[in-house]
């Protein structure tokens, strides 16, 4: 099966930056889905089989943070690739799961596209092969 | 040796030294018995002092003196096998607080080897405790509503971001694109600042660290091809105050936006110099690229709002702008001298 587009899950708890996120991911030209907190974020992993990253805040209501989400995701659904944004400036890259990015807020927007951007071609070349 | 006329061998003078101690102070026989008390003792622990002289240590006030431990510790000391130094001990009595105690017990040095006798000073030490957890407990409720103040700035500063590229992303007029793009650099630059004073220790800021941030937040947003356009940034281990770096900031920000902007057309490669230099009191910041250099006369672009913010923060420095062509390109250097022309400063007259 093929499809176009990547998907990127958008999560985040304040609406004008998650409004920014999805605009910022569709400018990009990817296919979008966004979430407030961890639940909904998992609520949607579970139902979709088709997302290829997920882009999440780390300080979230909720039963889990961001960098808790990220590991999570990582455990049931390894192939997903992860990028993390938080406002706290120093955040150890070693809290997260092996090969994610992290990015402090207020994010670079190309910054982040293209961290999308070799994220998902990374993610092709090793799972698409032949 | 009877043991109930232990009183009758002691000096008046020791015993008016052990009552007299500011410090809460027993001096007991060798098998514990009180011979005197200190009414800071007394006062301290609420025993009557008319009910201890001549009683066992265990049997003072309502018995909360009988610690196994401690009269083991006391047996140790008479002995000469150990000496209490620091030791903590919780005095616990009924429908009393517990109080923590440091105590101190050593045979007392008078030359009489047949009779010894212990001084045991006892510090209640439970406010002080109590007090420097308190104060522990402040700086640890500091540092986390520093943090917390620090992530709000950085959230609120993620919306006023988000919300300008939105926009940018939607008109339709170039120009008020480039606005837009323009607030949004201001705002990143004012962001890459906050970021450098919540990692610094004492809220200064390191100007290398954080026009090197700057620079990566300028480029990677308006540079599309770093093979072409680069920025260096050169400057010195200068040390400052938040509110002239963030002037100084926004300044690197205006006068990089417009190098970007204008200096390099039709794909021209080139490099921006930011420089910094400072020796006491004065200091130099330079931008220079190596462009097609500043047209001039008629040619000269309308001054737009970035000249105008490079302006005032420079007269609010008290600096002095000065352009000149690089050769190839264009320097802006904005110099601040102390004393610049006045006679008080003799130092360096000659």
């Amino acid at each position: 099966m093929k499809k176009d587009k990547a998907v990127v899950l958008v999560v985040e708890d304040n609406t004008i930056i998650r409004m920014g996120a999805v605009d910022l991911v569709l400018a990009a030209g990817y296919e979008v889905l966004e979430a407030c907190d961890a639940d909904e974020a998992i609520r949607i992993l579970e139902a979709r089989s088709d997302i290829d990253l997920v882009f999440t805040d780390v300080q979230m209501p909720g039963t889990m943070d961001g960098i808790k989400l990220s590991h999570y995701i990582r455990d049931r659904w390894p192939p997903v690739k992860l990028i993390v944004a938080s406002g706290a400036a120093i955040l150890e890259e070693s809290s997260l799961p092996d090969g994610s990015r992290f990015f402090p807020k207020p994010y670079d927007e190309h910054a982040i596209t293209d961290a999308m951007a070799r994220l998902l071609a990374s993610g092709r070349s090793t799972l698409t092969v032949g | 040796m009877p043991k109930t006329s232990t009183m009758h061998y002691e000096a008046a003078s020791t015993l008016a030294v052990v009552v007299s101690s500011n410090e809460p102070l027993l001096l007991l026989s060798e098998d514990q018995n009180v011979v005197a008390a200190s009414a800071s003792f007394c006062r301290a622990f609420e025993v009557d002092p008319s009910t201890v002289t001549g009683r066992r240590l265990c049997e003072i006030g309502a018995g909360e003196w009988d610690m196994p431990r401690l009269a083991s510790l006391l047996r140790a000391t008479a002995s000469g096998s150990a000496r209490i130094e620091a030791y903590e001990i919780d005095l616990v009595r009924p429908g009393r607080e517990t109080r923590n105690l440091v105590v101190n017990a050593r045979t007392l040095d008078d030359g009489d080897l047949d009779r010894i006798r212990l001084l045991l000073a006892v510090t209640d030490v439970t406010d002080a405790r109590a007090e420097t957890r308190l104060k522990d407990d402040l700086i640890r409720d500091k540092a986390i509503l520093l943090q917390e103040v620090q992530h709000r700035v950085a959230n609120s500063l993620q919306i006023i971001a988000s919300v300008l590229m939105q926009s940018a992303r939607r008109v339709q007029s170039v120009e008020a694109r480039g606005h837009l793009h323009n607030a949004h650099h201001r705002v990143m630059s004012i962001a890459a600042l906050q970021r450098q004073l919540s990692t610094s220790s004492g809220g200064r800021v390191e100007l290398r660290a954080y026009f090197t941030q700057l620079c990566q937040s300028l480029g990677a947003s308006m540079i599309s091809d770093p093979n072409r356009l680069s920025i260096a940034v050169e400057v010195d281990d200068s040390v400052v105050e938040p509110d002239f770096s963030v002037s100084l900031g926004l300044i690197v920000t205006e006068l990089v936006i417009n190098a970007l902007k204008h200096a390099f057309p039709d794909d021209r490669m080139g490099t921006i110099v930011i420089a910094y230099r400072s020796s006491g009191k004065d200091w130099t910041l330079s931008i220079t690229d190596d462009g097609i250099g500043m047209p001039l006369g008629t040619d000269a672009p309308k001054a737009g709002l970035g000249t105008g913010i490079v302006e005032a923060l420079a007269r609010n420095l008290q600096g002095e702008i000065r352009l000149g062509d690089a050769g190839p390109g264009t320097a802006v250097t904005i110099s601040h001298r102390q004393g610049a022309g006045l006679p008080t400063d003799v130092s360096k007259a000659a």
